[in-house]
């Protein structure tokens, strides 16, 4: 009994919490599915025909949608070039694609297959943030019906491998084995060891990318910790450290010319022409840019910029706009909501800059182009305009305190870079995608609310059996919403009878009436009632 | 004595389950990483690097030797946590076996004890014992001469403890006397979202924890309140 006694206080909250859980979910799910649904027909409306879209275009709309659609090139000197792809002849994807050259002046200088391009144009260090990132990572951990999986690096010769070098996400290190089975020893941030007790973990993991390079076939990383890069070569046993930041997290790497491929690899750049580079961009603002050949390191602080260093010069591109939020507001969905308001309808302004890095490490100014696009049509606006307002009235049926935990969360989760930083956790997409459905202090939320607390008031008096319990199912239902109402009344619908005293109803929790506080009724003594006659 | 005597009439009534799951998981998995280990190269990717190129880094990915085991290992855990479930708790409301059983003079709190006992024991015997031996196996040089990664084992156990979480979300749904359309079904709701959840993340055991904790209390003090 006393067991009972114990375990109702602790089992009765827990089994709210699952009751309240599931439905939370389940709202989550239907949701979810009703904003897919929409999306789906509203999508379907704002495609246009291509052809009508295409027929309606003036002159003066195709000149604009080319500059649009032209990649803007520059040439070491400095000149900038608009290059207009018009694509592959259908059916021929093994001819290459015809492009026309534009100059700032809108005079066509050529015209015809990519591939006979008669001008070089820079070529730019590339982002490498969409390869293997700690998402990635992590989702490798995860558990699958067979089993999590490893980064395993094989090392060998003659097209057989005879080494395995294993990565271990606990310890930060890696751990090599022959493939006979002998181990063979471990490789940290200090280089390769013989036993655990002297390897170093290398730092909380973020980034890695692969090559062979020219003369091998076993693969050289380029290793991205938290604070570090590290370039490991397990066939030469060398842990080489690139970079270490000091003050603040590196957020992305850039790449060109720094992994020697053949001439026939897609990434290939020829390195007679550019010099090694790396470019890694800090958390606060800062782009790190590390050259080999020879070497030297460079910080500089230009956002939105792509880099590139050639035999004779550095070079910094810039591109600008705008139409892109300004810094601060992008880290908050109602000043960018708003922000986004009051851009809408307007026409967008662009341009793109050519830097040289000059001896003392300033930036010089080389050329500038600028060019102008419309507004978005109203038809693609208003298309917009009736999903976010579905989103709206559906999300009315969340729990009001969302919009308190969101308040609570800060500025800082809803960032692009934490975003980025926690994407493939299971938990952070699912507090991103409960907070997406909260009401955002909704009138229509309050009333509903206020609404189903009165139901639960109307549903309860009669079958109250304490005052705590009354109030906390109200304030409860109040804050849950919807979810509220529905967990309330799985646990707490029971019948009602008449009062033989006043005639009003009560529940059978209670053994006074609510109102005229009278016992229940004792039962009948019956004719056959052996208890009772004996 | 009573507590012995009721956990070997369990154990006796499930034990055909026990041996169908250790049945099915050793003949398969067995077979399955028989197979790996005899046919298996592992490193075949490695005669895909070239020089001169990038090598994508999935390619530096790979499951462990005994993934050909662990669907077995998986599947054959939830549904021996579904089967004795349903035969611990739901069978008695069908063959109305439950006033037979509660009549004793054993208290409720002995005779659930025996029934979740029995339910454990039957997890660490037929899919437990048999996971450890399958792991040694492998571990051996013989077999698999790259090492075994202790994590894999851990994970073996997560899939056992998973079909623990599944029989007693079972038995909770069991003895829930809700209505199926309201809140009888939540237990087993509540395992399946585990299940999905603990295939989202990498907080596994805690995870197990948690849950084994929500629907033990729950069960007790069901099964105690309720009237059969």
């Amino acid at each position: 009994m006393k067991l009972k006694i114990e375990l109702k206080h602790i089992a009765t909250p827990i089994k709210i919490f699952m009751i309240v859980l599931i439905i939370l979910i389940v709202l989550l799910i239907l949701q979810g599915i009703i904003i897919q649904t929409e999306r789906l027909f509203t999508r379907k409306k704002q495609l246009p025909a291509p052809a009508e879209a295409k027929a309606e275009l003036a002159e003066e709309e195709k000149r604009v949608d080319r500059i649009r659609r032209s990649a803007k090139e520059f040439l070491p000197d400095g000149t900038i070039h608009l290059v207009h792809n018009l694509g592959h002849t259908p059916g021929r994807a093994d001819i290459p694609a015809k492009e026309q050259i534009y100059d700032v002046n809108d005079k066509l200088l050529w015209e015809g297959p990519s591939d006979k391009r008669p001008f070089e144009y820079l070529s730019w260090a590339e982002q490498l943030r969409r390869k293997f990132t700690q998402q990635r990572m992590k989702e490798i951990q995860m558990i699958t019906p067979g089993f999590s999986r490893f980064v395993e690096i094989p090392i060998g010769s003659d097209g057989k491998a005879e080494q395995i070098w294993r990565y271990y996400p606990w310890g930060q290190y890696f751990k090599g084995y022959k493939t006979s089975g002998e181990k063979i020893g471990y490789a940290g941030s200090t280089g390769f060891t013989d036993s655990k007790s002297q390897v170093k973990p290398l730092g909380k993991f973020r980034f890695f990318t692969a090559w062979c390079p020219q003369d091998s076939s076993n693969p050289v990383l380029l290793w991205q910790t938290q604070r570090r890069i590290y370039q490991i070569d397990f066939e030469r046993r060398n842990v080489e450290l690139i970079f270490e930041s000091a003050d603040s997290d590196i957020s992305m790497d850039y790449l060109h010319a720094w992994r020697d491929f053949k001439p026939y690899a897609k990434e290939y750049v020829d390195p007679e022409k550019y010099r090694p580079l790396l470019l890694c961009r800090t958390e606060d603002g800062k782009h790190h840019l590390i050259l080999r050949e020879p070497k030297q390191q460079l910080s500089f602080a230009v956002p939105r910029s792509s880099v590139t260093a050639t035999k004779q010069d550095i070079f910094v591109r810039r591109f600008g706009s705008d139409a892109l939020p300004p810094k601060g507001i992008a880290n908050s969905r109602e000043l960018f909501d708003k922000w986004l308001q009051e851009r809408r309808g307007k026409p967008r302004n662009l341009w793109t800059e050519l830097y040289k890095v000059n001896n003392q490490g300033g930036l010089d100014l080389l050329n500038r182009y600028d060019w102008t696009l419309p507004t978005p049509s109203e038809r693609l606006v208003r298309a917009r305009d009736s999903s976010i307002a579905v989103k709206r009235y559906i999300s009315q049926l969340s729990p009001p305190f969302y919009d308190l935990i969101f308040r609570l969360l800060g500025v800082r989760f809803w960032s692009s870079d934490y975003y980025y930083q926690h994407r493939g956790d299971f938990f952070f997409g699912l507090i991103r995608t409960i907070l997406d459905f909260r009401p955002q202090g909704g009138i229509i939320n309050w009333i509903l609310s206020a609404l189903m607390m009165i139901v639960v008031f109307l549903h309860d008096w009669p079958r109250r059996t304490s005052w705590a319990r009354f109030v906390f199912w109200l304030v409860f239902v109040g804050a849950f919403n919807i979810a509220g109402l529905l967990t309330y009344l799985a646990l707490n619908h029971t019948v009602v009878i008449e009062c033989p005293v006043c005639g009003k109803r009560r529940g059978l929790a209670q053994v006074d009436c609510v109102r005229c506080q009278a016992e229940l009724p004792a039962p009948e003594r019956g004719k056959l009632d052996l208890i009772f006659s004996t | 004595m009573r507590f012995s005597a009721l956990l070997r009439k369990e154990l006796r009534e499930c034990l055909p389950w026990i041996l169908l799951a250790a049945v099915v998981f050793f003949a398969f998995g067995g077979f399955f990483l028989r197979a790996a280990a005899y046919f298996g190269d592992r490193y075949w990717r490695y005669s895909r690097f070239s020089p001169g190129t990038t090598v994508s880094p999935y390619d530096l990915t790979c499951y462990p030797t005994l993934q050909t085991a662990g669907p077995w290992l998986f599947f054959s855990s939830i549904g021996l946590g579904l089967i004795l479930g349903v035969r611990h708790f739901w069978i008695p409301h069908f063959t109305r076996t439950w006033p037979f059983l509660l009549h004793r003079s054993v208290s409720r709190k002995t005779i659930l004890a025996a029934k979740l006992t029995a339910g454990m024991i039957a997890f660490v015997i037929s899919l437990g014992a048999l996971w450890v031996g399958l792991f040694w196996y492998a571990t051996r040089p013989e077999v698999f001469p790259i090492p075994q990664a202790p994590r894999v084992f851990i994970e073996g156990w997560i899939f056992i403890m998973l079909g623990l979480v599944t029989y007693l979300g079972t038995a909770l749904s069991a003895l829930s006397t809700a209505n199926w359309y309201t809140t009888k079904i939540f237990g087993l709701i509540f395992a399946t979202f585990t299940t999905i959840t603990l295939l989202s993340t990498v907080w596994a055991i805690g995870l197990i924890a948690v849950s084994t904790a929500i629907l033990l209390v729950q069960i007790f003090d069901t099964f105690l309140r309720r009237e059969f």
